[in-house]
């Protein structure tokens, strides 16, 4: 039996063969910055911790299958024209109540904490001493306010360690999705409907989020990151975002870049406070502080921003940006003027 | 030791030979299949295409090989191409249509010519979806095969590609009802003489259940195609986030529709595993009732679950868990299918045949995939995991490693039947290992993708997000199975051209199909075969089984000169025409063109008069013989009118719970107050009576009464006709108290609900027009009874949707919602 | 008896009630929609107005699928088909209305469940 056990293809072993390997190699890879099972948040912690034990119970599962599988095919039976006839047994009332109740049962240990879970992630009302953001998401880059603060940035959520934080989700088109692994699950942001969640970080650093719900031609381009400060960080951050913009020396090339901002269409869509009012596209108040730009798809750097300014739609399929044709120093100017929005 | 192989009677020919016109007008339910089959592998080609396409685009970050714009296109044809053109077709097109009526010993399908139209209709939604092609703002659907609204209104998806989509799903829906329809009824009422339903094959069960899946999961998907139809066309808000209305309602509805669809496809699958895997052990299948029961118990529980594809979108915690635990509970049945399966092989002396490979792979694949959807079942995993490659992974393992296994192993268990030549066995093994690795390697590795956040749906990525790796070994992995797919079409070639003769038997199979010649007869069976348990074919060739009753061990279809005695239906050119005709209107709706929906619709009325005028229907012909094992002795047409009244309820339930809900939500507007309840009580009052005078009409018929059947038949349709001036009168009226279509949610879902049962009526008093004439022509005579019952069936359920309408619409107008 | 005859048989189990039963019905229907149009103008029946146009409707319903369409003569094959078919109906229409109204904008009841399965949160 041993015997024919080994020669026999291990047809039904073949996939978790080829998973073995991938588990071990896919573990020892560096820590992919959109990770689930890297947890920075209390919510992230829960679903972490419930994840860990679905998959246990599933491998539980897999494994007496396979086992079950292995015995019937290699061990209990026999080859076509080998040895006796097929046995005639079609039914058996204790076996066919044991994988009744015992899925059954199984299901009990997965359906008690997801319960509890779910009715802990989805409380009725704002936890206390929470900060509020809202989140307005846009074809295909995403705003940020906070209530009850002139803030308003785009692509980059600022938010304090060890304090909850109450997201608002608004959408000014289409449904996208809002969605930060390391800080907990998805939540779709949906037209017509404000949609929450909330979490408590609690490790500073920057995570990266994207849209996890297919929005239209550069769905794959709306990225962003969210950034948790330390308290003093986050201080600091909120009194630089709250002060007017920064006003460039006369004289100098962001001095000209401001001129021509605000002659161009350019202040239709984009606000700066003081200079425009338009709310098509990102408020650019204090762009330079922001790390990308383009739906977190680019660096902020003048490189990447002159790219951009000459051509959106390229970079970003769909963009509702157009290329405005501004060329040599008029590009560097304006270039200049909104590498000085610190 | 196996029945020995008979040869094919020369007498009677295959029902492959024919010159290729007969072809285009065969109603034969073998031929149909075979259509399907042909044009389900073109799709599949052209869907595996689309899949290698996208494989290479995620090779490495920021590809640019193919634009965002052609990536959307691609992944949203190939999901739709997938499931619409290529699995279901394989399933219920070729597999259930070819093995139906040979499993349970009949000679065709219910309704034969319906069964070529539902055909010949599924292969012009086929190419209607892709008609974009061919037009300049055309192109291919780009919003995914969910097409979750609103994305897919005119406002952000402009062109005409989405209303391609939305049509050609509609006509596809067309064709999928009528099939389910005609399976429902073949199974319930043409069953060999003695084939209870406990001793039906497992896949014919599997059919059964599907067919009933069919008939009212459809319903809701076709409101919501039509909701969206509406949207574009007429400039109604359904889904538009304007004046209360969500774009959420589109996700119910099309889940609803949705998650059911899993198990229309899930369910075939299982059916045909029930069969290869007992073949193969030379074992019974363990646990008969219990693995028929748990198709039961699936099929009732998926109507149950659509919510956990939604957990995302902020139902709330109560509805969350509600469906959280519905869908935990499918795992049950699930569970007792595959433990079945491996207790069947379990003591069975194996014949390792590549059928028998995949059945097995099958099992374990399957076993994957159900175990990661356990996981999304619970609500905070599937928060992480939804719309990530995770959940790419997990359907995959279930259509991929469960349902196409299936299909493969099918395909090599049924070719000889089909075809009349074998398979290369030795190709088939290698084709095998192949899939098993191209397969595992493609989308094992994503669920680590998905773990590390590597959102579904996009066309490219950054280079810092640890996801090449693992992207590169998947599209080589994809090539690998590209390549498999690619041994399968040599090896059917080669069997064409030059493989083996099959036997009849080839296999010492179970079931009845194997005990007709390969490839069968027109008419399937010479004798109507008589069973007296399961297995019957088995039971026949080796005597009492541990279950069933005695047969006489004889081989094969005793030949007999009954032969000449079988009248088959006539073929009919009619079903390719009339879906033509449907194409053209189609066609002119996308592009506007007046002129091409009058051509189609001429061509589409008068393909259905020749339909309805060519001869009596096959199961007129029939039912002496046949119905009278099923249907509690009820005619085939009254058990098909049924399940279609049955598929209309919910059509209608759908309507009126969008009304329901978009009454509570309307704002502005003149509300429903408007409504007038006397005009209603009137028409409402005058469809009553309409349904008396419907009801003496039969009565007259069935007493042979010529003279009171026209008085009754034309007083019928003189009410008929008053309810519907009744109803233009009241809704001009409302126009001009400010109540059009689109002024608010309460105007258009009202107009929409109750213009679609005045449709309804319309088309009850045309049919009922019909009999008046052929009853002033003096043929509708007392033995033709039935054709009044069946006409007023439909009219009656249509009195009975005016009831619930009057009542929730009319009666309640002043309840607002909650 | 050959096939033939039974079949025969079988069919004449299904016969259909007279004129006079399918007048009877008629005049039940009529009384059952004037008592709806009395409970839609009397006020003093505005707190029971639901139920009773429920009830009424139904017994409406039942009697035209009953007597109209023969369901209660024919066999419980099409009565199975049929209702099978409400049951899908009727849960798919509840679910809709308890999804886009009580259980999205009132979670007066899910601060207890909370509190029930999250004891000391």
């Amino acid at each position: 039996m041993r015997a024919r056990f080994a020669q026999r293809k291990l047809s039904g072993l073949a996939p978790l063969m080829l998973a073995l390997p991938a588990v071990v190699a896919g573990c020892q890879r560096a820590n992919p910055p959109m990770n689930t099972l890297a947890p920075k948040s209390d919510y992230a912690n829960w679903i972490y911790s419930l994840f860990v034990e679905v998959t246990w119970l599933d491998l539980f599962v897999l494994g007496i299958v396979v086992v079950a599988f292995v015995l019937a095919v290699f061990v209990f039976s026999r080859r076509a024209g080998e040895g006796e006839a097929a046995s005639e047994t079609h039914t058996d009332m204790r076996l066919e109540l044991a994988w009744t109740l015992g899925p059954a049962f199984i299901l009990l240990l997965i359906a008690i904490p997801t319960i509890r879970t779910i009715f802990r992630e989805e409380p009725p009302a704002p936890p206390a001493d929470s900060l509020k953001v809202t989140v307005i998401a846009h074809q295909w880059w995403w705003e940020f306010r906070y209530p009850g603060t002139p803030i308003v940035t785009a692509n980059e959520l600022h938010i304090p360690e060890h304090r909850p934080v109450w997201v608002s989700l608004r959408s000014a088109d289409v449904i996208h999705s809002f969605w930060v692994p390391a800080l907990g699950g998805k939540r779709d942001v949906i037209p017509g409907q404000v949609n929450h969640m909330w979490f408590i970080a609690n490790t500073p650093g920057e995570y990266y989020g994207q849209c996890a719900e297919f929005c239209g031609d550069s769905h794959a381009n709306m990225r962003f990151r969210v950034f948790v400060d330390t308290p003093a960080q986050f201080a600091a951050w909120e009194k630089a975002q709250e002060a007017p913009p920064v006003q460039p020396a006369a004289g100098t090339r962001a001095a000209k870049g401001a001129a021509i901002f605000a002659n161009s269409p350019c202040t239709a869509c984009h606000t700066i406070t003081g200079v425009s009012k338009g709310y098509i596209g990102p408020n650019l108040t204090h762009l330079a502080s922001r790390t990308t730009i383009a739906g977190g798809i680019m660096k902020n750097d003048p490189k990447d921003l002159k790219a951009w300014i000459e051509n959106p739609v390229g970079l970003k399929p769909g963009a509702n940006m157009p290329a405005l044709g501004l060329r040599g120093p008029e590009l560097d100017d304006l270039v200049a003027y909104l590498g000085s929005l610190k | 030791m196996a029945a020995q192989p008979k040869a094919i009677p020369a007498e009677y020919p295959s029902y492959l030979k024919g010159d290729p016109i007969s072809w285009l007008n065969t109603i034969d339910h073998k031929r149909v299949g075979v259509l399907y089959g042909v044009s389900a592998l073109f799709f599949m080609m052209l869907g595996g295409i689309e899949a290698l396409l996208i494989r290479i685009q995620l090779f490495e970050p920021n590809n640019t090989f193919l634009s965002a714009h052609v990536y959307n296109q691609v992944f949203t044809m190939h999901g739709t191409t997938m499931i619409f053109l290529v699995v279901m077709p394989l399933l219920l097109g070729f597999a259930a249509n070819f093995l139906v009526p040979l499993q349970i010993g009949a000679r065709d399908v219910a309704f034969p010519r319906l069964n070529a139209l539902s055909f010949w209709i599924f292969l012009s939604g086929a190419v209607f979806l892709h008609m974009g092609w061919f037009w300049h703002h055309g192109g291919l659907p780009d919003a995914g095969w969910f097409g979750y609204a609103n994305l897919t209104e005119r406002q952000y998806t402009p062109g005409m590609a989405i209303d391609f989509w939305d049509i050609g799903l509609l006509i596809l829906g067309v064709s999928t009802v009528m099939t389910g329809l005609n399976f429902f009824t073949t199974i319930v009422t043409m069953r060999a003489p003695g084939m209870t339903y406990m001793r039906m094959p497992m896949f014919v069960w599997s059919i059964l259940v599907t067919s009933i899946l069919i008939l009212l999961a459809f319903p809701p998907l076709t409101v919501g195609l039509i909701f969206l139809f509406m949207d574009r066309f007429f400039g109604t808000h359904y889904y538009q986030a304007v004046a209360g209305a969500t774009p959420i309602l589109w996700q119910h509805l099309f889940w609803l529709f949705g998650h059911p669809e899993v198990y229309i496809m899930a369910l075939p699958a299982f059916g045909m595993i029930s069969e290869i895997i007992p073949t193969f052990s030379r074992k019974p299948l363990f646990g008969y009732p219990m693995m028929a029961y748990s198709l039961i118990l699936i099929a009732f529980l998926s109507y149950g679950v659509w919510g956990h594809h939604m957990f995302a979108t902020g139902m709330g915690p109560v509805a969350d868990a509600t469906f959280a635990i519905t869908s935990m509970l499918i795992a049950i049945p699930t569970g007792i299918k595959i433990f079945s399966w491996i207790a069947t092989v379990w003591g069975g002396s194996l014949k390792m045949t590549t059928a028998f490979y995949f059945a097995l792979g099958f099992i374990v694949e399957f076993t994957i995939g159900g175990l990661s959807g356990i996981m999304h079942a619970a609500v905070p995993i599937d928060l992480q995991q939804t719309d990530s490659y995770f959940v790419v992974a997990h359907f995959h393992y279930v259509l991929f490693g469960g349902v196409m296994f299936a299909i493969l192993g099918a395909f090599y268990y049924w070719w000889p039947k089909v075809t009349g030549r074998m398979l290369s066995e030795k190709l088939g093994k290698v084709q095998f290992w192949l899939t098993v690795i191209g397969f595992n390697g493609t989308f094992f590795p994503m669920h680590f993708l998905g773990t590390w956040g590597m959102p579904r749906r996009i066309y490219t990525y950054g280079s810092g997000m640890g996801w090449t790796f693992w992207n590169q070994f998947e599209t080589v992995s994809a090539f690998i199975l590209g390549f498999a797919f690619l041994l399968m079409f040599i090896n059917m070639l080669r069997s064409l051209r030059d493989g083996e003769i099959a036997p009849a038997d080839p296999w010492d199979a179970r079931t009845l199909e194997w005990s007709i010649p390969s490839p069968p007869p027109a008419f399937n069976f010479v004798t109507v075969p008589s069973v007296s348990g399961r297995d019957a074919f088995w039971a026949r060739k080796y005597g009492t089984g541990s279950h069933g009753a005695a047969a006489v061990a004889s081989a094969g279809d005793p030949p007999n000169g009954e032969a000449e005695a079988i009248h088959m239906p006539e073929p009919s050119f009619f079903p390719i025409v009339l879906a033509a005709g449907l194409l053209l209107c189609g066609l002119g709706v996308v592009v506007a063109w007046w002129r091409l929906i009058m051509a189609g619709g001429v061509i589409l009325f008068l393909s259905i008069i020749g339909m309805a005028f060519q001869y009596p229907t096959f199961g007129q012909h029939t039912h002496e013989t046949e119905a009278a094992s099923g249907g509690g002795g009820e005619d085939l047409r009254k058990v098909g009118l049924w399940a279609f009244i049955g598929s209309e309820s919910v059509f209608f339930a759908t309507l009126i719970a969008t009304f329901m809900v978009y009454k509570s939500r309307s704002m502005g507007g003149p509300g429903a107050d408007v409504l007038e309840i006397p005009l209603t009580s009137f028409s409402t009052f005058i469809l009553l009576m309409s349904s008396l005078l419907m009801v003496l009409a039969l009565a007259a018929t069935q007493r042979g009464d010529k003279t009171w059947q026209r008085v009754w038949l034309a007083g019928t349709v003189l009410f008929g006709l008053i309810f519907l001036g009744d109803q233009a009168y009241e809704f001009t009226s409302l126009y001009h108290h400010g109540l059009g279509f689109t002024t608010d949610l309460f105007s258009q879902c009202f107009f929409t609900l109750v213009g679609f049962h005045g449709f309804h009526v319309f088309i009850g008093v045309v049919w009922l027009s019909v009999l008046l004439v052929v009853s002033f022509m003096d043929r509708l005579p007392k033995s033709r009874a039935l054709s009044v019952e069946l006409a007023g069936l439909y009219w009656h359920f249509v009195d009975i949707v005016w009831v619930v309408i009057f009542t929730l619409v009319y009666l309640m107008q002043k309840v607002k919602g909650a | 008896m050959t096939a033939e005859a039974a079949v025969h048989e079988q069919f004449e189990q299904h016969v259909h009630p007279g004129a006079s039963v399918y007048v009877t019905v008629a005049a039940f229907l009529v009384v059952l929609t004037a008592l709806e149009i009395t409970v839609f103008y009397v006020q003093a029946l505005a707190p029971v107005m639901i139920p009773l146009l429920l009830i009424l409707s139904a017994a409406k319903f039942v009697l035209v699928a009953g007597f109209y369409m023969h369901l209660r003569y024919d066999s419980y094959v099409l009565t199975s088909i049929f209702g099978f078919a409400l049951v899908i109906a009727a849960v798919l229409l509840i679910s809709l209305l308890l999804l886009f109204t009580y259980l999205s904008h009132h979670l007066w009841f899910a601060v207890p469940l909370a509190r029930i399965l999250l004891p000391g949160h």
